[in-house]
Formats: C-alpha cells, sequence, structure tokens
C-alpha cells in the first residue's frame, strides 16, 4: 500500500493521556497486590531467558549471558501487570466500506486507528497487547507483548491488512481460543453486521474474558443521505438491491434502529460493553466511554 | 412608454418551456452503484415513487429564463414612445460647415439635409435636389415635441412647389453660405450642325433661317459628309438612307439628333409625337434613345408636304423641340420661405427591443454555461 504509517493525531494523543486502559476486575474489588502475576515483560522478578529481537531495548539484554555466549538474550521478568490488551480486528470486505464523501477512509482506516491508540494506551501504562485480523482466509495474529518493537509491528501488519472475504468461520478461529487468556482485555472492532463476529465476543464472554466492543457505522449508514436512484451493493454476499434513496429511507432507519436496539440487548445480555463509532466522529470517542473517568459514557 | 408585441404568435413558442422540464425530471432509470454493508435491513420492494422530481432547481430556472427570453424575442417586443427628445439641427447643403457649427453651438448635432441624414463632419454632400421634401420627413420621423434648427444658405435650393408645413415649429436660421457660384444657364440658343446630301440644300435654307431668328450670332454649321459636331449642338442629319452606325453611338452618348422623313433608324420604342400640325397629324415624332434623344420629321422638308416650314413659328417651335428641358423652378429665398407649423404629426413606428434582448439572451446563455459546466457538478 502506497499509504504512509498511520499516525495518531496530536489533539487524540493529547486526549488518550487522560485515559487509563481498566479492566472491570480493576474497577471493581480487584485490590492492588492480591493475585501473583503470571506474565512475562519488563520487572524485577526474572521469568526466563528468550532471544533478541529487533526492536527490544537495549538495557534489557543480559550482557553477561550475551559474554559467554556471544548471542543477545533479553531478560524477561514477570510483570506487574496481569492483564494483556488483545484487539480484534475484522477485516471483512465490509469493514473496507467508507462514505462517498470521504472515499479514503473506510471502517478498516478508522478501526486501525482505534487499534493504534488503544496500543498506545497500553504502551503508556506498560500492558503488553497483540491483534488479530479476523478475515475469512487466514487468522493473522500477534502475541501480546510490550515495547516500542509491537508498535512497529503493528504499524507493518497494519499496512499490509487491506479488507476483503467474509468473516472467518470456526475452525479458523481456533487458534484464538488457545490465545486469549482467561483475564485478558478483549476488544472486538466490528461494523457488527455478521452474526459470527457476534457470537464469537458472546462465547469470549461467556468463557470470563472481559470484552469490549466498537461498532463501526459509516456515516450513510447513519444519515442515509441517498436521494436518487441506487443500486445497494453488498460487498460480502454480493448481493444487490436497487432502489430509491428517498423511498428507502423511513423504512431503512426503522429497521436498522430495531436491529441495533436488538444488538444491544444481546451485548448488554451477555456483560460486554459496547460503543458505537461513526466515522465522522473523533476515533478515541469509544475509548472515552470505555476508559475515561468514571468508566461511563460521557 | 408602452410596452408592446409586434408579433404575439411567438410567443407559442413558449411551449418550447417544456423542454427543459423534460430535461430535469429524475431520471427513474439512474442506477448509482454505492457499496451498502447494511443491505439487509433495506426495504427490498419499495413502493415506486410517483411524485415528481426534478433536479438542479438553480439551472433550470436558468433554462427555463433562456427559453421564454428567446420566445419572447420571436414575438418581438417594442415599445411606444421611448425617443429622444434633444435637440435636433439641420444643416441644409450650400451652407458652411464652421458657420453652422458656430452657429449652432459646440455641442449640437447637426445633420446635412441629403439622404439618409449624415452628420455635418461627414463632409458636405451633393447639392440636393429634394431639399423640402428631405425636411418634411426628417420633422416627420422626429417624436414629437423635440426642437428643430434647420440652418439655410440665403438662398434654398431644391424646394418644390409646396410651402414647407412641419408638426411643429421650427427655428429657421439663414446663415451666409460658401459664395454660391450660380450654376450656368442653358445656352440662349441651340447650335445647329446640318449635315445633307448634296441635292438636298433647299432644306437648309429652313434651318439657317430659324438658327438666325434665335440669336444674332447664329451658331450653324451645315457641310455634306458626315463629320459628327460637338456634343451640345444639335445635329440635323438630312441625309438620306441609313443611319450611320456612328451617328447611332453618339445619340446614345448623350447627343441630340433631328433626322431628315428619309434617314432610315429604328426609332425608340417609347417614341412619340412630338409636333402635331393644326389637324393632329404628327409632323415629328421621336424619343430618348440610350443617353440621348432622337427626333425625325415625318414629311418632307419642303412647303408642300409641310407648309408648317413658312409658318412664322417655326423658328419657336424648333427651339422648343430641340431645347434640352430646362430644370423645374426649384430655388427661393430662405427668409421667404420659412417653414409654418400645424401639419398634423405622424404616428411613430414603435422602437423594437430586440438588441437589448439579445444582450440578455447572450448572459443568460453565458450563466447557464458556467452553471451547467461547473466542476462540482460532476464531483461524485
Amino acid at each position: 500500500m502506497a499509504r504512509g504509517p498511520l499516525a495518531i493525531p496530536p489533539e487524540i494523543r493529547s486526549r488518550l493521556k487522560r485515559l487509563r486502559l481498566r479492566t472491570r476486575s480493576d474497577l471493581g474489588t480487584g485490590g492492588f497486590g492480591l493475585h501473583p502475576s503470571r506474565n512475562k515483560g519488563a520487572g524485577l522478578e526474572f521469568a526466563a531467558y528468550r532471544a533478541y529481537e529487533p526492536g527490544d531495548e537495549p538495557r534489557r539484554i543480559d550482557w553477561k549471558l550475551f559474554a559467554r555466549s556471544d548471542k543477545f538474550f533479553v531478560r524477561e521478568a514477570e510483570q506487574e501487570s496481569p492483564v494483556s490488551v488483545w484487539i480484534l480486528i475484522d477485516a471483512s470486505a465490509s469493514m473496507g466500506q467508507a462514505d462517498r464523501a470521504r472515499p479514503d477512509w473506510s471502517r478498516l482506516d478508522a478501526a486501525k486507528l482505534m487499534a493504534l491508540c488503544i496500543a498506545e494506551l497500553a504502551q503508556q501504562q506498560g500492558d503488553r497487547f497483540g491483534w488479530m485480523s479476523l478475515q475469512e482466509a487466514a487468522l493473522s495474529l500477534a502475541e501480546p507483548r510490550s515495547g516500542r518493537a509491537q508498535m512497529d509491528r503493528l504499524q507493518i501488519d497494519f499496512a499490509r491488512l487491506v479488507a476483503a472475504g467474509t468473516f472467518p468461520d470456526a475452525a479458523t478461529l481456533a487458534p484464538l481460543w488457545e490465545r486469549i487468556g482467561a483475564h485478558d482485555l478483549v476488544l472486538f472492532l466490528s461494523d457488527c453486521f455478521d452474526e459470527r463476529g457476534i457470537a464469537l465476543i458472546e462465547r469470549l464472554a461467556k468463557a470470563g474474558r472481559e470484552v469490549l466492543c466498537v461498532q463501526m457505522l459509516t456515516v450513510e449508514e447513519r444519515d442515509f443521505p441517498f436521494d436518487g436512484g441506487y443500486r445497494f451493493l453488498d460487498p460480502e454476499s454480493g448481493e444487490a438491491l436497487i432502489g430509491d434513496g428517498k423511498a428507502l429511507r423511513d423504512s431503512f432507519f426503522a429497521r436498522f434502529a430495531a436491529a441495533r436496539a436488538a444488538l444491544a440487548e444481546r451485548l448488554d445480555a451477555a456483560g460486554i460493553r459496547h460503543a458505537t463509532h461513526v466515522l465522522d466522529e473523533p476515533v478515541d470517542l469509544p475509548l472515552r466511554a470505555f476508559f475515561g473517568r468514571g468508566g461511563a459514557a460521557e | 412608454m408602452t410596452p408592446l408585441l409586434l408579433a404575439p404568435l411567438g410567443l407559442a413558442a413558449l411551449a418550447a418551456l417544456a423542454l427543459p422540464l423534460v430535461i430535469h425530471l429524475r431520471r427513474r432509470t439512474e442506477e448509482v452503484p454505492v457499496d451498502f454493508a447494511a443491505l439487509r435491513w433495506l426495504e427490498a420492494m419499495p413502493r415506486p415513487r410517483r411524485k415528481l422530481q426534478l433536479d438542479e432547481l438553480l439551472l433550470l430556472a436558468l433554462r427555463l429564463l433562456l427559453v421564454a427570453l428567446l420566445a419572447l424575442l420571436l414575438a418581438r417586443p417594442a415599445v411606444l414612445g421611448w425617443e429622444d427628445d434633444g435637440a435636433r439641427v439641420l444643416v441644409a447643403p450650400g451652407v458652411d460647415a464652421a458657420a453652422a457649427r458656430e452657429a449652432a453651438g459646440p455641442e449640437a448635432e447637426l445633420r446635412w439635409i441629403a439622404p439618409s441624414f449624415p452628420e455635418l463632419a461627414a463632409g458636405a454632400p451633393a447639392p440636393a435636389t429634394a431639399t423640402a421634401s428631405l425636411i418634411r420627413q426628417f420633422d416627420a420621423e422626429l417624436p414629437e415635441g423635440a426642437p428643430l434648427t434647420i440652418i439655410v444658405p440665403p438662398v434654398l435650393d431644391g424646394v418644390d412647389a409646396g410651402r414647407l408645413r412641419l408638426t411643429r415649429e421650427v427655428t429657421w436660421r439663414i446663415v451666409a453660405g460658401e459664395g454660391q457660384a450660380d450654376r450656368p444657364g442653358p445656352p440662349a440658343s441651340p447650335a445647329l450642325a446640318v449635315r445633307h446630301a448634296d441635292k438636298q440644300a433647299q432644306a437648309l435654307r429652313y434651318f439657317r433661317a430659324a438658327a438666325s431668328a434665335w440669336s444674332d450670332t447664329p451658331r450653324f454649321d451645315a457641310a455634306t459628309g458626315s463629320a459628327l459636331p460637338p456634343r451640345d449642338s444639335v445635329l440635323v442629319w438630312l441625309t438620306p438612307g441609313p443611319v450611320p452606325q456612328a451617328v447611332g453611338d453618339w445619340i446614345g452618348a448623350g447627343g441630340t439628333a433631328l433626322l431628315g422623313d428619309t434617314a432610315q433608324i429604328a426609332m425608340p420604342a417609347s417614341s412619340a409625337a412630338l409636333w402635331r400640325d393644326a389637324a393632329g397629324n404628327a409632323l415629328v415624332e421621336g424619343g430618348p434613345m440610350g443617353a440621348g434623344r432622337v427626333l425625325r420629321f415625318t414629311r418632307p422638308l419642303v412647303p408642300a408636304a409641310m407648309p408648317e416650314l413658312l409658318d412664322p413659328s417655326f423658328a419657336a417651335t424648333l427651339r422648343d423641340l430641340v431645347s434640352p428641358a430646362a430644370p423645374p423652378p426649384g430655388r427661393v429665398s430662405a427668409a421667404a420661405h420659412a417653414p409654418t407649423d400645424g401639419a398634423a404629426p405622424f404616428p411613430l413606428p414603435p422602437r423594437e427591443l430586440a438588441p437589448w434582448l439579445g444582450v440578455l439572451i447572450a448572459l443568460a446563455f453565458l450563466a447557464e454555461r458556467l452553471l451547467a459546466t461547473r466542476r462540482r457538478r460532476f464531483a461524485p
């Protein structure tokens, strides 16, 4: 792709400084020091050695071991934070939809930027973060880590990510269950139009993971600004519907609102906190709703 | 100022207003493809819309205006009574241009009394022959109430038999003209040049006698042969037989010839009897030939056949026959010919608005093109 690396706009970056990634357990009784952490990272208690990867901080290289073995090893200690953040990005073809008014800003672009914001938040507080892009063909996946290198990997991965295909089926999703730990925080960025995606996060929530869901909507889905004859194409199923924008508007508003209300009810029932992002809104708005002061929507 | 339409049927072109309306009717077949992932919440069978919809109302309005203006142009709009009431000054030919300018003042709009009334700066026109008629025309075409000044030389040329009676009171100013050379009057008596055959000398005497009767210094020459006299002489051709081609050409170029009855020539078709005897029989017939005139005796020039040769009035009659027609009297003392007012004014033709409407149509067209080709219109 010819596009440069994603960058968080300065005004969003300044607003991010006021947010902290918090899990539900943080808000409640999960006091400091109650459970010993089993997670690896930069800390005091030694956990393991692992081979150096480009991007690791040089200060974390064990120089004595380098003197003995002539290889770079990184000391990993147990991390204070128990939380690793998983970002699940829906990369099916419907996520590639953009508004006609702004054709270079698709749902997927907004989701990438939002993921970058989440990674930035995790990075700021030393949490580990990983991501999966959910696509028909393959599930691309990055183990949760912290550090600059993880950030760079995220940029490279996202630069290659193009929306295509449909939502992956259960078989493709199988590795997901092995990776996401019991107390991990899962952020699901999707248009939530696919039943399989909703089923996935419902299962995750039932399995004890904390799931946050952001529904990405285009401006056209919110405002339906069509006036005149249109051929509406579903990018995933390839179905088409020819109709007059004005005539379709009212029924679409009613049916779409009902569908969204039903979705909200389902997610609430599953204990999934959810927010909606429309493409013309600032990308950090759902994050403020999740992690802002008091943890409630503004 | 009364607006009116000279060809109201042109308004039928307003039917063309339907054209832009049809163009702007929402095209129902238009289908813009658009990605829409939330397709399943669109109702599959929307009711077809019955209401007429129009696109781009501003452009439509401009196009309607354009068509309406064109229809109006066909209907030939005009206004009555929208005239320039400014003062006019007419200058008769013969007045010195500088003197006329001085008399009228530096700002006045001066025109010559000549066909199509050229500006003073266009130079003096040829001496007019119908000055009075032109003055009447100018006065009739002038809107009521517009003051008119006419500058004339002391002696006005080209007037006709009627006194000038105009629709308004006119300022009649007499300005000394440039030294008006008297036109040379026609010579007192025509010159006769007789060409005859040898045995016809006896007819010569009547012409010589007539020439002597006309003037104390008779201009008369007689010869045999066919040497042609100067153009201002009257050729008396008595030689019998066909008239040579050279003589016919001489007449056609503007000469006047009087032929004997034995001369053979094709007389012009418009020839008529010009002199009749007491019994009413033609003695001389003739008519114009080319630029000249040809006359012919119908009888031999002997007193037995034509007793009028011996008549005392022969010389005077002959002179009247061969002299060119005198111009009609057209010269008058300007002071005595001041026009009077009181003629009934003429209704002026309404002024057409086509040029202004043309400009308006061009502007509307330009605006329509600008609006129709602006880039934003083709943006998705």
